[in-house]
């Protein structure tokens, strides 16, 4: 499908890349049909109406929107990146007011037919921008305004959807945009300081969250605070002298709040070497693992628990493949615009996936990234495949003619 | 790699980055490793624990056969009405919703009408209060599922014609800790009810029959001593899985045979795992091991005949205490057990009525006084005594005068046979204490009596397995030989003193008298059968007729001893003869024992009858012992029951073995 507007002396399209993503959409069908085929109401709608179907449509959209990227040469499209990347965060500003509340967050705009997640794309628009941005000649790079600029880029869509608030959609912009930063070729001691201070800045709020008393603290959303300590094991330390019955509470809520961490790691490690088999899996039918994400940010459980470490492996070898096939293009990309497009994309990529399978197995808090192309949701599917089409995009067009 | 071949060229920047993404996949693959495969184990014990509940399934206990195989206990299915939480699962949300929507409205209307009250809009910390708090939502939850649970049963209760009730308390406790199990509505269905229910069976949402099988003595209190009863008991048997989520109810035989074959009778308890999902409910069921019926335990009781000493024990009212022990005298095998006051192992089942409870402790009920209760024997006795005597050089013509009493170092002992010379026969017959005592005392001498009595296991256990026997007792060789006076021998003599039995004990003792010389060891117990007798399974057969000691008496000297007994029973003058039975020759031997309180008061008089029949070729012997109060004798108070006794054996024998089911009607 891609064939039609290339011309006879352009080379093809990276395949490999494209036969991993077939086989990752093949996989997310098959088990947002397992995770989400299991109760009677689920399964009793018709079939053009459940997320199995769902999901292979947005696949089909995602790969029609990749391919029409793919006419245009990535120039062209960089030429827009600047209304692209203003247009995203206007709608990040926009879905703050105008935004549907769902589990507590205001990440969405409800269009009917398919709730738009604006921040999916801002990630890609961002990437364009802070590409188009860091294209420049070296030597601009070393000019500590355009630093500070590019910085400024990264941080305004950081903060709009840390407002949402979505710290895991937020903090994938960190490494994106540092890996950028730092294959564009700006000054080592940049990097340096600024690897130094969000290091020490983040290690400050890490402390800071989970030692200092109360009214030391810095502010943040309850849960939040409370998914933090999760991951680091901490109690919920109530005030000292609190009452029994108040200590009783934080222990359950402590409880309850490790829940979907503790089903997470129960489903993977029982599904064992070999796993349970496609539908047979236990922990997501009886609900176990709470419904409304078991098919969304938890789908690797679904795949870990039902297909087992083999599956597991399967899951990272095709990421791998995806990955490296991208760093390659990145390496064979005409020009430094091409590079850091995929650059961004591998990383924005290799973030995600990172964030979610290490929060399944704990080794990462639980946030709300999606695990990109298996977990169930249009606008991850369709940002993710955008994001494939700019990397073949940069591979298509990497020699000049 | 492939990749790296392609960036070698290239800027290090983009290797470092290669680097990076390869590391952070190797960290991902060795945490999947270390979950799914290093500690898999223990995240799949993690999951059997949180979403299986194991229910420990009683098995089918087995029956208890009398020896022709009519059934002394048995099972019955009784059908209860349990209600299955898991099909009202969306009714319980649906409620649960529809009221949460009528509470929320009513709520906005109160802040509604508070605003319009204020003239101002509230504040968000005002209006908090206008909004159902989590512990709030928690009891419209309560009462939502609590209503539907109740309409329920009420379509229930319309079905069945009868009133009835969901305890909101009782609803709750079995929702909170025993959702994965139906939650019993009404037990013990009569057929009636069974079929209402079963008629309409279109619209049974949520509730069901489930079957249950119940321990049931269709006899009701006939041979209640022997058979035992059973107390509820849910626990796990040795060698049985340990740890159960629930349990089904269950029994344990607590005493009698119940308790004595209770391994047997229980048989192997089964497990299966409920499959539970998050909020607890059931979502299936695994039988993985299925319970096997226990195995039936055939006695030796003969029906018709304990019913028929039941029945002549308590001849004079229910509240007579005694007993009669029926047994084979050449095999041992126990016919007949009866003791009385009696009660019914029925109504122990599911538990003990208050009532009941208090009858049963007042009467001393439960006790099986066949074996359970040291009693003095009194002139019963006086055959093992009479035995050591002619064992060491008695010539039974030699009389002994008796003048009404005989006086052994300071103390009388009064005769109540008349003043005259006795000898061997006529002393049995009318049983003489200064015959004994003097005969005993000069002839035999204590040692030859208590080696007599070790040798019929006086003093010791016949060995029961029915939790109900005492010992009995009875002086040691050692203890004769010390601080032992003549005065005691003669007390011994007379069957005082410091000696007790059993009625089952005596029986024993009677059979060796009549089998020349064997001492047996009782059986009651015939075999063990299993659950199906198809099964190819042999039954446990105990061996009969098993001796445990001989007498070590010279033939000629039982000769003389069964020729008096006979005479006590046959002659005119004899205490036994209210016990003749016409055409059936019948040897026996009264005794009277008086019971003293600590300050030598006499309480009352523990009364008895031995016996066996038929003299030329003995086959039964016949034990009878009634405690009385005010006076009594065994001639006056146990030949007579003795003597229906035997009769109703005889009716017995001449029906022979017919088909049991008829047997049994006849009685």
């Amino acid at each position: 499908m891609f064939d039609r507007a290339l011309n006879e002396r352009q080379p093809r399209l990276e395949r490999m890349q494209l036969v991993a993503l077939f086989g990752l959409m093949v996989l997310g069908a098959a088990f947002v049909y397992s995770a989400t085929m299991v109760n009677e109401s689920a399964s009793s709608g018709p079939w053009y109406s459940q997320s199995w179907f769902r999901q292979i449509v947005w696949y089909a959209l995602g790969t029609g929107a990749a391919a029409a990227l793919c006419c245009a040469d990535y120039h062209t499209l960089t030429r827009w990146s600047m209304v692209v990347y203003w247009f995203s965060v206007l709608l990040l500003a926009a879905v703050l007011f105008f935004g549907t509340v769902r589990f507590g967050a205001r990440r969405w705009f409800d269009l009917g037919f398919f709730s738009l997640q604006p921040s999916e794309f801002a990630k890609l628009a961002f990437i364009l921008a802070q590409a188009h941005f860091l294209s420049r000649p070296i030597e601009e790079l070393r000019v500590v305004r355009t630093f500070w600029k590019a910085i400024g880029m990264m941080m305004l869509p950081f903060v709009l959807i840390l407002k949402e608030p979505d710290l895991g959609s937020a903090l994938v912009l960190l490494p994106t945009g540092l890996a950028m930063l730092f294959v564009a070729g700006t000054p080592r001691r940049y990097l340096v300081w600024l690897f130094g201070s969000v290091g020490i800045l983040g290690t400050i709020f890490v402390l800071n969250v989970l030692f200092a008393p109360p009214n030391w603290q810095v502010k943040l959303e309850d849960y939040q605070r409370r998914r933090l300590l999760v991951y680091f094991g901490r109690e919920y330390t109530p005030l000292s002298g609190a009452p029994k019955a108040e200590r009783e509470r934080l222990r359950k809520m402590q409880f309850d709040d490790s829940h979907n961490v503790r089903q997470a790691l129960i489903s993977v490690g029982s599904g064992g070497l070999t796993g349970k088999g496609w539908r047979q899996g236990t922990q997501n039918a009886l609900g176990y693992l709470p419904r409304p994400v078991a098919h969304n940010d938890f789908i690797f459980s679904v795949i870990a628990e039902e297909r087992g470490f083999v599956g597991s492996v399967i899951v990272l070898t095709l990421y791998g493949v995806v990955l490296f096939t991208g760093i390659k293009i990145a390496g064979q990309a005409r020009d430094r615009l091409g590079k850091l497009m995929a650059v961004g994309v591998v990383t924005l990529l290799f973030s995600h996936v990172f964030i979610n399978i290490g929060m399944n197995i704990r080794i990462m808090p639980v946030t709300g990234v999606p695990l990109p192309l298996l977990s169930y949701g249009g606008s991850s599917v369709l940002g993710s495949l955008i994001a494939m089409g700019l990397l073949q995009n940069v591979y298509i067009y990497r020699k000049t003619y | 790699m492939l990749f790296f071949d392609q960036l070698k060229k290239n800027d290090p920047q983009l290797r470092t980055m290669a680097v990076l993404v390869l590391g952070g996949l190797f960290v991902l693959l060795a945490g999947l490793w270390w979950v799914q495969v290093v500690s898999a184990r223990d995240y799949q014990a993690n999951l059997e624990n949180q979403s299986y509940r194991t229910v420990r399934i009683p098995a089918v206990r087995g029956r208890v056969l009398d020896r022709n195989g009519i059934t002394l206990a048995e099972n019955r299915p009784t059908y209860n009405v349990g209600l299955y939480l898991e099909e009202l699962r969306k009714p319980f949300e649906e409620a649960y919703s529809k009221k949460l929507g009528y509470a929320r409205s009513e709520l906005k209307r109160q802040s509604a009408a508070e605003e319009k009250r204020l003239h101002r809009r509230l504040t968000k910390e005002e209006r908090k209060r206008f909004m159902l708090t989590a512990k709030e939502k928690g009891q419209i939850r309560q009462k939502a599922r609590y209503e539907v649970a109740s309409n329920v049963v009420t379509q229930v209760s319309y079905r069945l014609r009868q009133p009835l009730l969901l305890n909101p308390t009782n609803f709750e406790r079995h929702y909170e800790t025993r959702l994965a199990l139906p939650c019993p509505v009404l037990t013990n269905l009569n057929p009636i009810q069974i079929a209402l229910f079963e008629e309409q069976s279109s619209s049974r949402m949520g509730v069901d029959l489930e079957a249950q099988s119940t321990r049931y003595y269709p006899y009701n209190s006939t041979a209640a001593h022997v058979l035992g009863h059973l107390q509820r008991d849910d626990s796990s048997m040795e060698g049985e899985e340990a740890f159960f989520s629930f349990r089904l109810p269950d029994y344990r035989g607590s005493v009698g045979i119940e308790f004595g074959f209770d391994k047997q009778l229980r048989g192997t308890a089964g497990a299966k795992s409920v499959l539970v999902n998050n909020a607890g409910f059931r979502q299936t069921e695994n039988v993985w091991s299925p319970a096997e019926a226990g195995e039936n335990v055939v006695l030796t009781i003969d029906l018709p005949i304990q019913q028929a000493a039941e029945r002549e024990l308590q001849i004079s009212g229910p509240t007579t205490r005694g007993a009669v022990v029926v047994m084979e005298v050449h095999t041992g095998d126990i016919l007949a057990m009866a003791s009385s006051p009696t009660f019914n192992p029925n109504s122990f089942l599911p538990s003990l009525s208050r009532a009941e409870s208090q009858r049963m402790g007042e009467l001393h009920a439960e006790k099986n006084r066949a074996t359970q209760e040291n009693y003095q024997p009194g002139s019963i006795f006086k055959t093992v005594v009479g035995l050591a005597c002619l064992e060491a050089g008695l010539d039974q013509n030699d009389t002994v005068y008796n003048p009404g009493y005989v006086d052994i170092g300071r103390k009388r002992f009064h005769d109540l046979a008349l003043p005259g010379a006795y000898n061997f026969r006529r002393a049995l017959k009318a049983s003489s204490n200064t015959y004994f005592i003097t005969n005993g005392l000069h002839v035999a001498g204590i040692s030859n009596i208590v080696k007599l009595g070790q040798r019929l296991h006086l003093g010791e256990s016949t060995g029961l397995q029915t939790r109900q026997e005492v010992k009995g007792i009875f002086p040691s060789l050692k203890k004769v030989h010390a601080q032992w006076y003549d005065g005691d021998t003669a007390n011994i003599c007379i069957g005082q003193g410091p000696q007790a039995v059993t009625p089952i004990q005596m029986a024993v003792m009677t059979a060796a008298i009549a089998n020349g010389g064997k001492v047996l060891w009782p059986r009651l117990v015939d075999r063990i059968e299993p659950a199906e007798a198809a099964a190819g399974m042999p039954p446990i057969i105990f061996p009969s007729s098993r001796v445990r000691d001989d007498l070590g008496v010279k033939q000629g000297n039982l000769k003389i001893l069964r020729e008096a007994m006979l005479a006590d029973v046959e002659d005119s003058d004899g205490t036994g003869r209210a016990a003749a039975v016409p055409g059936m020759r019948i040897c026996g031997k009264t005794g009277t024992a008086q019971v003293k309180n600590e300050h030598s008061q006499i309480l009352g008089h523990t009364t008895w009858f031995i016996s066996f029949a038929p003299y030329e070729e003995p086959r039964y012997v016949v034990v009878v012992m009634v405690e009385v109060e005010a006076r009594g004798s065994g001639g006056v108070t146990c030949a007579p029951i003795a003597k229906n006794v035997y009769m109703a054996i005889r009716d017995r024998e001449r029906m022979g073995t017919a088909k049991p089911e008829t047997v049994a009607k006849a009685y």
